[in-house]
């Protein structure tokens, strides 16, 4: 007896095989899914490391200058002090305290460190700067027990270099480092005398040394990554600092 | 064939081998960022003018003080007179101080007049040597209102602006 040779179905092998190669195709498909899903992700990622920094005035941020992408930045980084220090109709006194409290903020998206340079400075009334009038009589007080630091042997009469000693993370805001703002009552003793006589008797009038002068403050932030701060900081602002192995604090060398 | 020499293709590949460093150091900048403001306030010092308004009846001479500059002030008063003179503020506001002065004791805003009005009595001399007429004169100065560390005002009677009045009296 001739035993029959079963043969092999050819169509359910070939849908088998369409089968199979759908299968194979989908799960190309979906791997291709997920690899574009990943890079998008980390694109994005990418575009959210961004640096950025607001100088605040009294609680109000008085100028800015934050990373957006492509070498693209937002806010103005040049802004305006002491617009508000006076009320209304109100004369600047000497010896008065006025309230000055500078603050920076992280307005950016990565932590950063910071630091603020302060320059005082005497102009007269055609905007030029007087060198023989003193800027230590413009008395900004700067606090120092709350994480700023004041760089003596990068500062001057003129200049004073703060660092804030923590890191800010993204968001944060510094305490501030100044509170109030004060012209030394000593420049009202820096008079020059004047003796007139008349009839009606002898009249005596003094003219102040500083009156018409304008003082100036200005103030730079500076912010640079914590990530590799030590390098970062010494290849941003020439300065050696040690860094906390978290990168969360650092100090002067 | 010209043989290529081997020196100068290392020198080649070291060249742009140190190129292709300084593109990747300029590559691996950090991120930094700063920001910058700047403001200034003029110094409108000055000393400022007083006028003294006196008006003399039998009592004596009633003074108020105006402040015609532009600047707040301190004031003070003092006279003199070859008779007896005494002092009073009937309505407070004045307070005698140092160096025989009278001084106002707010803060005279410019534009301002004294509230309250300084008396200066004299007695007239009795007896047979007494003048016919005599002058009582007022001497008047002000200074500017400075501030201590914590904001209260205070004169500084060393830089003061003096007018000095004469007027006579019978």
């Amino acid at each position: 007896m001739k035993k029959k040779k079963k043969s092999f179905p050819k169509k359910p092998a070939l849908v088998l095989t369409a089968a199979a190669l759908l299968l194979v195709g989908s799960t190309v498909g979906s791997t291709r899914a997920a690899l574009t899903y990943y890079s998008e992700n980390y694109s994005a990622q990418m575009n959210m490391q961004s640096i950025g920094v607001s100088l605040l005035e009294n609680d109000k941020v008085v100028s800015s200058r934050d990373y957006v992408s492509n070498n693209e930045w937002k806010g103005t980084s040049e802004g305006t002090l002491l617009t508000n220090l006076l009320g209304k109709d109100e004369t600047f006194t000497p010896g008065k305290k006025y309230n000055e409290a500078i603050s920076v903020k992280n307005s950016g998206t990565i932590d950063t460190f910071v630091r603020v340079i302060i320059t005082k400075s005497w102009q007269d009334e055609e905007g030029k700067k007087n060198t023989e009038l003193s800027p230590e009589l413009i008395e900004l007080n700067f606090l120092t027990d709350n994480g700023w630091q004041v760089a003596d042997a990068q500062s001057t009469k003129e200049r004073t270099v703060l660092y804030y000693t923590k890191a800010v993370a993204a968001g944060d805001t510094t305490p501030a480092l100044s509170d109030t703002l004060r012209i030394n009552p000593s420049i009202a003793s820096d008079v020059t005398k004047h003796v007139t006589e008349s009839e009606k008797g002898k009249t005596i009038t003094y003219t102040y040394k500083y009156n018409g002068y304008t003082f100036h403050i200005d103030a730079e932030v500076d912010a640079v990554q914590t990530h590799n701060a030590k390098d970062a900081i010494k290849s941003a602002w020439g300065v050696d600092v040690n860094v906390s192995d978290d990168e969360t604090t650092m100090s002067l060398q | 064939m010209r043989k290529l020499h081997k020196k100068p293709l290392i020198m080649a590949a070291a060249t742009l081998a140190l190129t292709g460093t300084l593109a990747v150091g300029s590559a691996m900048a950090y991120f930094t960022t700063y920001s910058t403001a700047g403001g200034g306030v003029k110094m409108n010092m000055g000393f400022t003018e007083t006028v003294p308004k006196e008006e003399v009846d039998e009592n004596g001479k009633h003074i108020t003080i105006k402040n015609t500059g532009d600047y707040d002030c301190f004031v003070r008063v003092k006279a003199f007179a070859p008779v007896e003179l005494t002092y009073n503020a009937p309505d407070g506001g004045w307070t005698a101080g140092d160096e025989g002065y009278w001084y106002y004791d707010d803060v005279l805003p410019a534009g301002k007049t004294t509230e309250q009005e300084l008396n200066i009595t004299y007695k007239f001399p009795e007896g047979d040597d007494k003048p016919e007429e005599f002058n009582i004169v007022v001497i008047q100065e002000c200074t500017p209102v400075l501030y201590d560390e914590d904001g209260n005002p205070y004169a500084d009677w060393n830089h003061v602006i003096t007018d000095d009045s004469t007027q006579t009296t019978e």
